[in-house]
C-alpha cells in the first residue's frame, strides 16, 4: 500500500507530536507495525490494495489511540493486539457471538467461515465492514461448517482367533526359552550333519564316524 | 449375528450361473486338477531329463541337491507357463466363467446403495493422493451416480508436514469440487495396526453406513464407470464378498518404470485369465482397487496378532491375502474382475525403490507361512499363500542352485578326474551329453518365453489393444528389449531377495536411507552405494568360475552381467529422459500412453502444474502454515475439535498428552526457539492440541518480534507483499 503513513494517520485524535514520531512512537516503529498488520491481512488473502490499505490504517489508528496509555508496548505490539481485537469483534458481530466468550474459538470459527464463504474470492469488500451486510454473505458465514466426516455409526470389530494348526505348536515352543534354545541347537546340529552327508560320500561319512569312535575310545583308555 | 453367505438355492433372484461354483465343487476341483496336473507333468518330464543328465556325468550327493532345487524352481516356472497357456486359450476362445459374464449385472440399479471409497494414506505424496482422488471423483460425477458414494481420506501420517498438507489440500479439493459432505478427511491419533488398523478404524466408525467399500492405494485411480460396475456386480451377486480388479500400471516416466508398465500391460491380461481359470470364486485380494462387502468383512476379517515374535509373530503385515482367505473360509466368494478396464496404479520408478517395496512385501509374504496351515482355510487360499511365499523364496533357491552347481564343479575339478558321460538311463535319449544339456536349457527358455510369445499373439488378434501398443512390430521389439532387461534385472533381484529372506529369518532389519536423486533419476553415488556389493560379487564369482572352467564361465555370463552392470543399469533405467526418448521412438508404449483416458490425462496435467508451482520452502514450513496461516490454522483446529467427538480418539489424544500444561510449555519453546528445537513427536503433540494451536496463532502474530525465534520472522516474511 503506497500511502504516506504520516498523512494517512494525521487524524486529530493522534494529537500533536514531535517531528519523526507519531503517538509517541518513532515513525519507523509504525512502519514496522504497518508491515505486520499488512502481512496478516495478506495471510487472509486480502488482495484488493485499496481495501488493504484502508484496513491497515483502521487498525493502526486504534493502536495509536491506545499508545499514550501504554508506553511499555511497542507500536507493533499495539497494532497486532488491535488487529486481533478488530477481527475478533467483527467475527462476533457477523456470527452473532459474544467476542469475550472463548475468543480463540470465535476467531477460529470466524476464519473458517471466511474461507468456506469464500471471502477472498467473493466478499473482500465485506471484510471488517460494519453492518448491514448482504443476506447471502451472512448466510454463507453463519452456515459455514467444516464437516470432516459423517455422523459416527460406531461398531466394534473383534478379531477372531485363527487356529494356525500344526504351526501353532512351533510358535508355542518359541515362547519357552530353554526349549527354544535346545531346539535351535538341535536344528543347528542336524543342519551340520546334513551338510556333511550332502557334501561327502557315504563312505567318507562312515570313515569319519569310525575315526571319531576310535578317538573317543582312545580318550578313555 | 454373523454375516452368513446367502444361501443360493433359497434366493430366486440369484444368478444360476454362480451356483455351480458352490454347488458343484467337482467342477472346481477339476479345474485345479487339470491346471496343476499339467504343470506337474511338465515339471516331472523335464526333471527326469535333468536327473538323467546328472546321472550321465556321475551321480554325487550334490546331484541330489541340484535335482531337488531344479524340481522346485522348474515347477514354479511351469506354473507360470500354464497361466500363460490357459490364459491365452481362454482369451482366444472366450472365457464364460468370469464374474462379468455370469449374468447381466449392468441392468442392476444401485439406487439406495451406499458405497465408501477409501484412501488409506501414510506419509505419502499428498498432492498425488489428492489428485488421484480428484480424477476419480470427477470421473464418477460424470456417471451421474456420485450421490451413492462417499470418499474418505484415511490418514495415518506421522509426519507433521504431511498431516498439515493433507488437511490443507483436502479443504481445497472439497471447496473446488463443491464436495463438502461427500469427501471426508480423518487422521488417526496413533497408527496402530498400520494399514489394516486404519481400515478397521474406518469400519468401526462408519462401516455400518455403507454396504460396500472400495479400497484405494495412495497412487490408485479408477474410472467412474468401473466403480459403478463393481457396485453393480456386487449387487448382482450377493454371495460375493470381494471383487479384485487388475490395476493397469500407468504414469511411469523413467525407463525402468515404462518397461515394467509395458510388461504389465502386455502380459498381465493373459496371466490373470489363467489365474482366474483355477481360482474362480476363490480368488485373492491385493490390498487395493477392490470392492468389499462391508458386513462380512467386519465380521470375519479383523485379523488377530500371530503368536510369537517378529518377523513371523505379531501383526499380519500382508493382510490382504489373509482377509481374502478368511472371507473364502466363511463361504463368501472372492473374484478377479480381470476384464474390467479403468483401474490404475503406479509403480516405483527405479530398481532401488522397487527393491525397497519388495522388502516390505517379502516380510509380509514370508509371514504367510504361519497362516498356511490354518485350520478351515480353503485349499485354493493355501495355494495363493504358497505362490506368494515362493515369489520371494525362489530367489535364494536359485542362488543355492547356482552355488551348488559351482560347488559340484569345484569338487570335480579338484578330483582331477576326467568326465566320462555314460548313456542316459532313458533308452530313448540318444543325445550326446552336450546336446542333452542344451535340450534342457532350450526347454527352460521355452517355458519362460512361451507366455510372452502367447501374449504377443493375443495382442496381434486384438485390434484395439494392438493400436494401444503402437502395433505388433513395436510391441514385439518392446518385448524383446524387455526380456533383455529382465535377464539383467533377474540376478539382481535374486541377490536382493536372498538378502531380504535371510535378514527377515534372522530377525534383522534392512536400513534404507533417503535416496539421493537428480532431477532425472538416481544419482551415480547412490547407485554405487546400493550396488557396489553386487558388482564385487559378480567380479569375485566371475573370476572364480573363469579359473575353474572357461566354458562354464560363458554359461554364467548372463547371470553375472546383471550384477556387474548393476550400477549403470540402475542409474540409466531410472532416467526419465531415457524413458521419454524410448516413448518418442515408440518403444514400450501402452494403451494408456497412446490413448490416455481422461482421468489419467487430467491427473498428469495437474501433477505437472504442481511440480512447476513447487517453490523452495522454509524448513518446517508445515508448522509455519499451521500456526500462521489464518485459514490453515482454522481448518486444523476445527478438525481437532471434531476429532474429540469420537470417544476413541478423545481417549487416544489424552493418552498422547494433549491438554497437559507441558504442551503449552512446548508451545512457548516453539515460539522462542523455533521448530528445530523440538522433536517430531513434540511437534505432533503440539499440533494435536486444539487449545494450543489457536493460542500459538495469536501469539505468533501478536508477540513482539524480539520474543520470537528468527525462524518466525522469516515465516511471517513470506506473507509480506
Amino acid at each position: 500500500m503506497d500511502l504516506s503513513l504520516e498523512s494517512a494517520l494525521s487524524a486529530p485524535e493522534t494529537g500533536a507530536a514531535p517531528s519523526g514520531t507519531i503517538a509517541g512512537r518513532p515513525v519507523e516503529e509504525w512502519n514496522a507495525a504497518y508491515a505486520k498488520v499488512e502481512s496478516y491481512f495478506h495471510a487472509l488473502r486480502i488482495r484488493n490494495k485499496t481495501l488493504l490499505g484502508r484496513l491497515v490504517i483502521l487498525v493502526l489508528k486504534r493502536a495509536m489511540r491506545r499508545a499514550p496509555q501504554e508506553p511499555q508496548l511497542s507500536a507493533t505490539e499495539l497494532a497486532a493486539e488491535e488487529m486481533d481485537a478488530v477481527v475478533t469483534e467483527w467475527f462476533g458481530q457477523v456470527l452473532q457471538e459474544a467476542p469475550e466468550a472463548a475468543a480463540h474459538m470465535l476467531s477460529t470459527r470466524g476464519r473458517l467461515a471466511l474461507l468456506l464463504a469464500d471471502m477472498p474470492g467473493k466478499w473482500q469488500e465485506q471484510f471488517l465492514h460494519p453492518p448491514p451486510w448482504p443476506e447471502e454473505f451472512i448466510k454463507a458465514m453463519r452456515e459455514a461448517y467444516l464437516r470432516a466426516g459423517p455422523d459416527f455409526q460406531l461398531a466394534k470389530m473383534a478379531p477372531r482367533p485363527l487356529d494356525l494348526g500344526p504351526i501353532a505348536t512351533l510358535t508355542n515352543l518359541s515362547t519357552l526359552p530353554f526349549r527354544k534354545m535346545i531346539f535351535v541347537w538341535l536344528t543347528l546340529a542336524l543342519l551340520f550333519v546334513a551338510l556333511f552327508i550332502i557334501t561327502h560320500n557315504l563312505g567318507d561319512f562312515e570313515r569319519v564316524l569310525n575315526e571319531f569312535a576310535i578317538w573317543v575310545r582312545n580318550l578313555f583308555h | 449375528m454373523p454375516a452368513a453367505a446367502p444361501e443360493l438355492s433359497s434366493d430366486a433372484g440369484q444368478d444360476p450361473h454362480l451356483r455351480k461354483y458352490v454347488d458343484r465343487p467337482i467342477r472346481r476341483w477339476l479345474r485345479l486338477f487339470v491346471f496343476f496336473s499339467l504343470a506337474l507333468v511338465l515339471t516331472s518330464a523335464v526333471s527326469m531329463l535333468f536327473a538323467d543328465l546328472l546321472w550321465r556325468s556321475g551321480w554325487t550327493s550334490s546331484s541330489t541337491v541340484l535335482l531337488i532345487l531344479f524340481v522346485i524352481l522348474f515347477g514354479l516356472i511351469s506354473i507360470g507357463c500354464m497361466h500363460g497357456i490357459f490364459g491365452f486359450v481362454l482369451r482366444t476362445f472366450g472365457d464364460p466363467d468370469r464374474i462379468t459374464r455370469l449374468g447381466d449385472f449392468r441392468a442392476k440399479s444401485i439406487k439406495g446403495v451406499s458405497t465408501a471409497i477409501i484412501f488409506p494414506t501414510y506419509n505419502e505424496g499428498v498432492a498425488r493422493v489428492m489428485e488421484g482422488l480428484r480424477a476419480t471423483y470427477v470421473s464418477l460425477e460424470r456417471t451421474g451416480e456420485i450421490e451413492r458414494f462417499d470418499f474418505f481420506i484415511l490418514s495415518d501420517s506421522t509426519d507433521p508436514a504431511k498431516w498439515v498438507e493433507e488437511e490443507q489440500r483436502w479443504c481445497e479439493i472439497v471447496r473446488e469440487l463443491d464436495a463438502l459432505g461427500r469427501i471426508y478427511y480423518r487422521r488417526r491419533v496413533s497408527n496402530e495396526g498400520k494399514k489394516s488398523g486404519n481400515v478397521r478404524d474406518f469400519l468401526s466408525s462408519w462401516g455400518r453406513r455403507y454396504r460396500y467399500f472400495i479400497v484405494f492405494d495412495a497412487d490408485s485411480v479408477m474410472r467412474g464407470e468401473t466403480i459403478v460396475d463393481l457396485v453393480k456386480l456386487m449387487e448382482a451377486h450377493p454371495q460375493v464378498g470381494l471383487i479384485q480388479t487388475v490395476p493397469a500400471l500407468v504414469n511411469a516416466e523413467s525407463l525402468f518404470g515404462r518397461i515394467q508398465q509395458f510388461a504389465n500391460r502386455l502380459y498381465a491380461p493373459v496371466f490373470i485369465a489363467g489365474l482366474n481359470f483355477w481360482a474362480q470364486g476363490f480368488g485373492n485380494y491385493w490390498g487395493h482397487n477392490a470392492i468389499i462387502r462391508t458386513d462380512p468383512f467386519m465380521q470375519y476379517c479383523d485379523l488377530p496378532h500371530l503368536p510369537g515374535r517378529k518377523p513371523f509373530g505379531g501383526q499380519i503385515l500382508s493382510h490382504d491375502f489373509v482377509e481374502a482367505a478368511l472371507l473364502v473360509k466363511e463361504n463368501w466368494q472372492v473374484w478377479f474382475a480381470y476384464d474390467l478396464e479403468g483401474s490404475y496404479e503406479e509403480i516405483p520408478q527405479d530398481l532401488i525403490s522397487n527393491a525397497q517395496r519388495d522388502r516390505r512385501w517379502c516380510q509380509g509374504n514370508l509371514q504367510h507361512s504361519l497362516v498356511l496351515f490354518g485350520r478351515g482355510l480353503a485349499g485354493i487360499s493355501r495355494i495363493h499363500f504358497l505362490m506368494g511365499i515362493f515369489g520371494y523364496l525362489a530367489s535364494p533357491l536359485w542362488l543355492l542352485f547356482l552355488l551348488t552347481f559351482n560347488w559340484a564343479l569345484w569338487t570335480f575339478k579338484r578330483s582331477n578326474l576326467s568326465i566320462i558321460t555314460v548313456t542316459a538311463l532313458n533308452p530313448f535319449i540318444k543325445l550326446s551329453g552336450t546336446a542333452h544339456a542344451l535340450l534342457i536349457f532350450a526347454i527352460c527358455m521355452c517355458v519362460l518365453f512361451v507366455p510372452k510369445i502367447l501374449a504377443l499373439i493375443d495382442l496381434a488378434f486384438d485390434r484395439e489393444r494392438r493400436l494401444g501398443f503402437g502395433g505388433v512390430q513395436r510391441a514385439t521389439l518392446g518385448a524383446v528389449l524387455e526380456t533383455g532387461f529382465s535377464s539383467l534385472h533377474a540376478p539382481l533381484q535374486m541377490l536382493w531377495h536372498s538378502k531380504f529372506v535371510a535378514t527377515i529369518l534372522l530377525g534383522m532389519g534392512v536400513h534404507w536411507s533417503a535416496q539421493k536423486r537428480t532431477a532425472d533419476g538416481i544419482a551415480w553415488s547412490e547407485a554405487f552405494r546400493q550396488h557396489w556389493v553386487h558388482t564385487v560379487i559378480a567380479l569375485v564369482w566371475g573370476v572364480a568360475i573363469w579359473k575353474l572352467d572357461h566354458p562354464t564361465f560363458w554359461w554364467f555370463l548372463p547371470v553375472l552381467a546383471g550384477m556387474l552392470l548393476s550400477i549403470p543399469l540402475s542409474v540409466l533405467t531410472s532416467r526419465t529422459s531415457l524413458g521419454s526418448r524410448a516413448r518418442n521412438l515408440g518403444l514400450f508404449l501402452t494403451p494408456e500412453e497412446t490413448l490416455p483416458p481422461s482421468e489419467l490425462d487430467t491427473l498428469r496435467v495437474r501433477m505437472a502444474l504442481q511440480e512447476k508451482s513447487r517453490a523452495s520452502q522454509l524448513p518446517d514450513a508445515s508448522i509455519a502454515e499451521a500456526v500462521l496461516d489464518p485459514y490453515v490454522n482454522a481448518i486444523h483446529v476445527s478438525l481437532l475439535r471434531e476429532k474429540q467427538l469420537n470417544p476413541e480418539y478423545r481417549d487416544a489424544l489424552i493418552k498422547l498428552g494433549v491438554g497437559r500444561p507441558e504442551v503449552r510449555q512446548l508451545g512457548e519453546k516453539l515460539l522462542g526457539q523455533g521448530p528445530e528445537a523440538l522433536s517430531t513427536a513434540e511437534k505432533v503433540l503440539i499440533l494435536s492440541d486444539a487449545d494450543v494451536v489457536p493460542w500459538l496463532h495469536r501469539q505468533a502474530w501478536v508477540r513482539p518480534s524480539k520474543s520470537l525465534a528468527d525462524w518466525w520472522q522469516t515465516a511471517i516474511g513470506k506473507y509480506a507483499r
